[in-house]
């Protein structure tokens, strides 16, 4: 099986690099003629201020760079997001360990964990609302409050998955509880807590501008509803861009290696 | 060692160490949590005043009424969701052109959150009951589209190329081969749009509708009638959850009990 995997591969390698240029040239292709519909929709289809033409978008996004906004609001965000990270493994860890290690602390937390990671974001922005008014620690618990139970299932995954093997050993062998965690525990739960914070990362970003947008003053959720109050849909579409942006930059260049240098140690799997 | 005599085990002390008992004992801790929240914080009710308001919102016909609204709506975006999801996945899944055409575009969809198509969609269609729907379908499209285009991508290979090799048409090959295959894809993807098109539909409630939950909610806010918002919000929670429990999980495990274990389907 994995034979015939490798062998497809190998003899891929080489169709690719002439096809990887007609693969560019499709994609190329395609924003072109997204653009070019877009284009045509507003000046043809609805009025302008219904849908702004891609310059007047990209205008706007010029703008948003040069006065230095976009810098700001997106530090704002992006501290608001990590803080919410850290409080969520502080809450998300202990939970997973429990859950990993115990059946009935697995039943107890089974529902809640799953209520919690499977509502919708409204819920996080009005809670944080009702909790905090319009502070910096609404979008912070938001974040919280969406990425925990991610961290939870996949800690209490990592250690089920854990070598019971390498564990007993550690035991024959008299290793202290402590040694046992700092060298078998901690390790094997590290790249899990990641892999939580990396599921669950588009969804904690989201939550924190929904947030932001109910209530903040300031922060990229913060900006988007500035524009709607004026409204601006071009400034909607350039701050939603800067937002995409953002997100599939930190997949791509952030998350994704990250991931893979945690994960390492791991057998490849054989799927194609 | 002290030596521990092992009580027998009698019928509460088995209940309160099996599954079940996890599960009453979670509820019970969750609702005593509430409980002291509510009671140490001003703006939160306790459970037994949002019990009350329930009622009476339940028998003055405004519950009914709003979730009827909401739900017309969430319905109708879904449906197109589904449609034009399914298509455009299905293609995704079969070509290459039409990949490398709309794989970016798709993803980016599937980044924008639902808040920005709820202000997109009332700046663009106003107070009118098509804001939600908009809301809702563009929210919603992008995930199907994926779930649907991995499992076509998912389907057997040596069957399409054996089926395409025998001269099927592709309109049999697509009734008879990709879409049974992707159907647990399909519901995956739809199961995770219910939960995305129900936040985006409150959203475009809550800032632009004359009625429906989003709406209901919203003016308890705005009248800092804090037992009400807190409700309302508590009504919208409890129908989503009861919905994926209840119904879409249930669905899920009848549809694909043939299977020998249920498909873990791909998130977002």
């Amino acid at each position: 099986m994995s034979d015939v995997a490798l062998g497809s591969h190998v003899g891929g390698h080489r169709l690719t690099v002439s096809r990887r240029w007609r693969r560019a040239g499709l994609v190329v292709a395609g924003w072109v003629a997204f653009l070019g519909f877009w284009t045509f929709a507003s000046h043809n289809l609805v009025n302008p201020f219904i849908l702004p033409t891609p310059a007047t978008v990209a205008e706007e996004m010029a703008d948003i760079v040069t006065s230095g906004e976009l810098f700001e609001h997106f530090q704002w965000s992006l501290m608001k997001t990590l803080a919410g990270f850290a409080l969520a493994v502080a809450i998300g860890l202990p939970i997973g360990f429990l859950m990993g290690r115990s059946r009935w602390w697995r039943a107890f937390f089974h529902m809640p964990v799953t209520v919690a990671g499977n509502i919708p974001g409204i819920t996080y922005a009005v809670m944080a609302l009702v909790i905090f008014g319009i502070a910096l620690e609404g979008p912070i618990l938001a974040v919280a409050l969406i990425s925990m139970p991610y961290i939870a299932i996949n800690v209490a995954a990592g250690l089920d998955g854990i070598d019971r093997g390498l564990e007993k050993m550690s035991h024959v062998f008299r290793r202290s509880g402590r040694q046992i965690a700092r060298h078998v525990l901690v390790p094997t739960v590290i790249p899990f807590v990641f892999a939580g914070v990396r599921l669950s990362f588009a969804l904690a970003w989201k939550v924190e501008a929904i947030t932001e947008v109910f209530g903040s003053s300031n922060g990229v959720g913060y900006m988007i509803r500035q524009s709607y109050d004026r409204f601006s849909v071009a400034g909607i579409l350039a701050w939603m861009f800067f937002f995409v942006f953002f997100i599939l930059l930190m997949e791509r260049f952030v998350l994704q290696p990250a991931e893979k240098r945690l994960f390492r140690w791991r057998p490849k799997e054989a799927t194609a | 060692m002290t030596t521990h005599v092992v009580a027998p085990r009698t019928w509460p002390l088995r209940f309160a160490a099996s599954d079940a008992g996890a599960q009453t004992a979670s509820v019970l801790v969750g609702l005593v949590l509430w409980q002291l929240l509510g009671m140490g914080v001003e703006r939160i009710p306790v459970p037994s005043e949002v019990l009350s308001f329930f009622w009476e919102e339940l028998t003055s016909g405004v519950l009914f009424a709003a979730f009827y609204n909401t739900l017309d709506g969430f319905t109708i975006g879904l449906a197109i969701a589904l449609v034009v999801g399914i298509a455009l996945g299905i293609a995704i899944g079969l070509s290459d052109l039409v990949r490398a055409f709309c794989n970016d575009i798709v993803l980016v969809g599937l980044a924008v959150p639902g808040v920005i198509w709820a202000l997109l969609a009332i700046l663009w269609y106003g107070f009118s009951w098509k804001a939600p729907v908009a809301a809702v379908a563009l929210t919603a499209t992008p995930f199907i589209a994926v779930n649907v285009a991995q499992g076509v991508k998912a389907t057997s290979r040596d069957l399409i190329r054996m089926s395409r090799s025998f001269g099927v048409p592709m309109h049999k090959r697509i009734r008879h081969l990709v879409l049974p295959s992707v159907m647990d894809y399909v519901f995956a993807g739809f199961r995770f749009a219910v939960i995305m098109g129900w936040n985006a539909v409150l959203l475009a409630e809550w800032f632009g509708g004359r009625d429906g939950v989003g709406y209901q909610t919203r003016t308890f806010y705005d009248s800092n009638d804090f037992t009400g918002f807190v409700s309302w919000v508590v009504f919208f929670i409890v129908f989503i959850v009861l919905l994926d429990r209840l119904v879409l999980e249930r669905v899920a495990r009848r549809t694909f009990r043939w299977r020998a274990q249920p498909a873990e389907g791909g998130g977002h």
